[in-house]
């Protein structure tokens, strides 16, 4: 009898969760295709104006997208780089502080990233000339390493390194083995520790506002500039936009991440 | 195919000694199995064969050659991994294709010498299959095959049949064997199940806390072990305290146990003092359960009985200070406190001094 109560009230409480993650999704969706200049729902017909809007060179949200791609690109590929070393080298080799450094990789994670930015804006100023994209750049690169670094850990961690060794005594030197043994198989990590890193780079908006220049905005800062100024449905046909590009990534990374039952051996 | 020499090899992590002063010499082809517990250095020195970890002291030559220098990619060692280690994300055929096309050897003759030794583990249709998609066997047999493709010098095998229920061990016994001697590799086995080694080795070496504690064929070990520690070891279930009786007789030895007379073959007891101390040891299934007394026979009575099968191990108290643990080839239901008779075989017992 009460096993049923919490039954019902379980399910009750999972729809209410599973409305209130999509319907706002589904609103904007749908009023991003209203004729409208004000945002209404349910829409007065059908038009894809702000769609075009988008692409209008005054609402400059082309070369944010632009702007933000770069960063978000150059930031995960460095990261991936200096990550995935990082990672090897705390699940590979045994030594004191390991689980230190661990965190210390990982510390950006749990630092407010508004305060994070107060500090880098103050050493940014301290340093001088450095300005444009790399003020971002630098930013971003700190506070999305954590993703690729733990992510990889997590598949490393579960790493068979006798392979390692397979390999070697079948003729492949260190490089070899690297490329043919340990990156393929730590790839399902790697790629999802990627593509979470790169989208965390590419919605970010708290560090991205502190340290952002006229000469170089993001798309989320210039979404947020243009929210202040015009509230009409350019901003939902942009999140339209953006909710299909997240689809298309999560589909992506489902099937990177599908890999991951070749790591069960 | 070639020799292999071991001297005066040490290796020594930290404060801990894994091997110490270790040698041994391998004849071209021969067949030998490294035999211990846990920690007695035998897989140490499996690696330090393979080239992944370096002997602190000593020196491990192939065909004569000193290997040191030489790193483990290019010492042409093939090596059987105790949990196959095959790449998950190669399929059959890649596994056993990767070391051919490290050596960029044409792709013709890369398929040609994997379809060869497929067929010599006996895998066919499989090439395709990844790992996951193989049994047990099926696995070990990829794993075989992909150490042996490359015609390695040496032949590797750690604990090659410990994974195994018992059908597929015996199948993969006689396999491994059958290869082996085709082949005419040298090959080390590292095992701690004494079967395995006796069964597949020309020469068993027992190793103890990084040293040789005998080297013998795998009869010599299997029925003669030369210390108490390895007839443990070895399977051995009854050990009896006794003191050594005066000169031989008819070549026979007698030993007091418990103030009973046990005989002893006086070449089993070379070396133990009239009056010392020494210990008896003798497997199960050697005592026999007697209706006449005799030399040897002992009287007691049955305390348990655990049925195995095809034989029926018993546990049987009052013949000496120690239980006795004779093996019965027939079913016997436990009858507490039943009298039995046990015939301790001269030609069966060891002795041993007895150094505690």
């Amino acid at each position: 009898m009460r096993d049923g109560q919490v039954n019902l009230l379980c399910k009750i409480v999972a729809i209410m969760v599973m409305i209130f993650l999509v319907a706002p999704l589904i609103i904007i969706i749908v009023v991003s295709f209203t004729p409208t200049a004000l945002i209404t729902f349910p829409p007065q017909g059908f038009s894809l104006r702000w769609y075009v809007n988008i692409f209008a060179g005054n609402t400059k949200f082309i070369s944010g997208l632009i702007n933000s791609l770069q960063v978000g690109l150059l930031a995960t590929i460095l990261d991936v780089f200096l990550g995935v070393l990082g990672a090897l080298s705390i699940c590979r080799y045994n030594f004191k502080g390991k689980d230190i450094l661990l965190n210390y990789f990982t510390s950006p994670m749990y630092v407010p990233s508004i305060a994070f930015a107060f500090v880098l804006l103050q050493v940014y100023s301290q340093i001088g000339g450095i300005n444009g994209m790399a003020r971002i750049f630098i930013g971003h690169m700190i506070i999305i390493l954590p993703y690729i670094v733990r992510n990889t850990v997590s598949v490393l961690h579960v790493f068979n390194w006798t392979l390692e060794d397979a390999a070697t005594s079948l003729g492949a030197n260190p490089i070899q083995v690297f490329f043919k043994i340990t990156i393929p198989l730590a790839k399902p990590g790697i790629v999802s520790g990627a593509i979470l890193a790169f989208l965390y780079s590419f919605d970010e908006v708290a560090l991205s506002s502190l340290l952002t220049s006229p000469r170089f905005v993001t798309l989320p800062i210039r979404i947020m500039n243009y929210m202040e100024l015009t509230f009409d449905p350019t901003l939902a046909a942009i999140s339209t936009l953006l909710i299909l590009a997240s689809l298309v990534i999560i589909v992506l990374m489902d099937k990177f991440v599908g890999l991951d039952m070749f790591m069960k051996n | 195919m070639a020799t292999l020499e071991l001297k005066n090899v040490t290796k020594i992590f930290g404060d801990f000694t894994a091997v110490k002063n270790f040698n041994l010499d391998v004849k071209d082809g021969e067949m030998i199995a490294l035999l211990g517990g846990s920690g007695c250095g035998k897989t140490t020195t499996l690696r330090m064969i393979a080239g992944f970890t370096e002997p602190t002291e000593g020196a491990i030559f192939v065909g004569g050659k000193d290997v040191g220098k030489i790193p483990p990619y290019k010492r042409n060692v093939g090596i059987f991994f105790q949990n196959y280690a095959l790449f998950p994300h190669m399929t059959v055929f890649e596994n056993v294709a990767f070391g051919l096309k490290l050596q960029k050897l044409p792709k013709a003759e890369i398929e040609q010498r994997v379809s060869e030794i497929l067929g010599m583990v006996k895998l066919f249709g499989l090439e395709k299959r990844y790992p996951r998609e193989l049994s047990g066997g099926q696995q070990q047999r990829v794993a075989l095959a992909r150490a042996l493709v490359t015609r390695p010098t040496i032949l590797l095998l750690d604990e090659p049949l410990s994974n195994l229920d018992a059908k597929l061990r015996v199948e993969m016994q006689v396999e491994i064997k059958r290869i082996q001697k085709e082949l005419g590799i040298t090959t080390i086995i590292v095992t701690h199940d004494h079967e395995e080694a006796v069964s597949l080795a020309d020469r068993v070496i027992v190793m103890n806390a990084g040293q040789i504690l005998q080297v013998g064929t795998p009869y010599e070990i299997f029925d003669h072990p030369n210390s108490t520690f390895i007839a443990d070891f070895m399977g051995f279930s009854t050990f009896i305290q006794g003191t050594m009786g005066g000169a031989a007789v008819e070549g026979k030895r007698p030993v007091t146990c418990s103030g009973k007379t046990i005989y002893v073959f006086a070449e089993a007891a070379e070396g133990i003092e009239p009056g010392s101390a020494c210990v008896l040891a003798l497997r199960s299934e050697h005592m026999e359960l007697v209706q006449e007394p005799g030399e040897n026979v002992v009287e007691g009575v049955m305390e348990a009985a655990t049925y195995k099968g095809h034989t029926t191990r018993l546990e049987v108290t009052g013949c000496f200070d120690e239980k006795i643990y004779p093996a019965a080839n027939e079913y016997i239901e436990l009858e507490a406190e039943k009298p039995v008779m046990v015939h301790l075989p001269v030609e069966r017992l060891c002795v041993y001094k007895n150094n505690a």
